[in-house]
């Protein structure tokens, strides 16, 4: 199955999991299936739509998914996928 | 609350100065017990902002993926993450704020002329609309 690895700071809501296998056949399956597992992890991936946070990337291996097919990218058994965070900012006011 | 072990704060101010007068970027590797967080090892990381980097910094987020790796192979948490602030206060800004995320520390220092001269942690929340300040504890020289 495909793994997720769970980012130190989300572990607290995973069962202190690092890694979690889930059956899904996309990258948005093995998601929700993630967060169905694990509700607590649900709203620190996902705004109140519903949506992935704008911080959040997913990689599946070592490709960002925005370039692949998003949550449509599809997963093989020994694919692991990865949540990063975007991280920027600097001094500068925000325009 | 957020303690910096002598070792990794030193590296973070070491590499402030040294990016002076553009910002620097890096990852807090360490523990956490209940709410109480200690800083083991700070990893520098590269700005990868394609413009000028006197008041921006970008972090790639491949580079923040191996230094997730780095602290599983440690057995560590990835605590949060520094950057400086040349010539300007140790403040978290509307582009931090704007670009933040709320699962780690936001360790911000102000360095004028060149030279260390402040930091506040900053944590930032889920929306991205404030950030509270977090108790920093620092190494006393």
């Amino acid at each position: 199955m495909p793994k997720v690895l769970i980012p130190t700071p989300l572990r607290q809501y995973a069962g202190k999991l690092d890694a979690v296998e889930v059956d899904g056949a996309t990258v948005g399956e093995a998601l929700n299936k993630l967060t169905t597992q694990h509700p607590d992890l649900r709203r620190h991936l996902y705004n109140d739509e519903g949506k992935l946070r704008s911080f959040v990337n997913v990689y599946v291996n070592d490709e960002d998914i925005r370039y692949l097919q998003k949550d449509q990218t599809a997963l093989g058994g020994g694919d692991v996928v990865s949540i990063v965070p975007s991280i920027a900012g600097g001094s500068a006011l925000w325009p | 609350m957020l303690r910096i072990d002598p070792a990794p704060w030193r590296e973070m101010v070491a590499h402030a100065e040294a990016t002076y007068p553009n910002e620097c970027v890096g990852v807090m590797l360490g523990l956490t017990q209940d709410e109480a967080k200690t800083v083991l090892t700070a990893l520098r990381m590269e700005n990868v902002n394609p413009g000028s980097q006197r008041e921006r910094y970008v972090l790639d987020s491949r580079d923040l993926l191996a230094a997730d790796a780095e602290a599983r192979r440690r057995g560590l948490d990835v605590i949060g993450i520094y950057h400086s602030h040349p010539d300007c206060d140790a403040y978290f800004s509307s582009t931090d704020l704007k670009n933040s995320c709320p699962w780690y520390s936001f360790v911000v220092l102000s360095v004028q002329q060149g030279r260390y001269h402040h930091a506040n942690s900053w944590l930032p929340d889920a929306d991205q609309t404030r950030a509270d300040r977090e108790d920093l504890i620092l190494p006393e020289n």
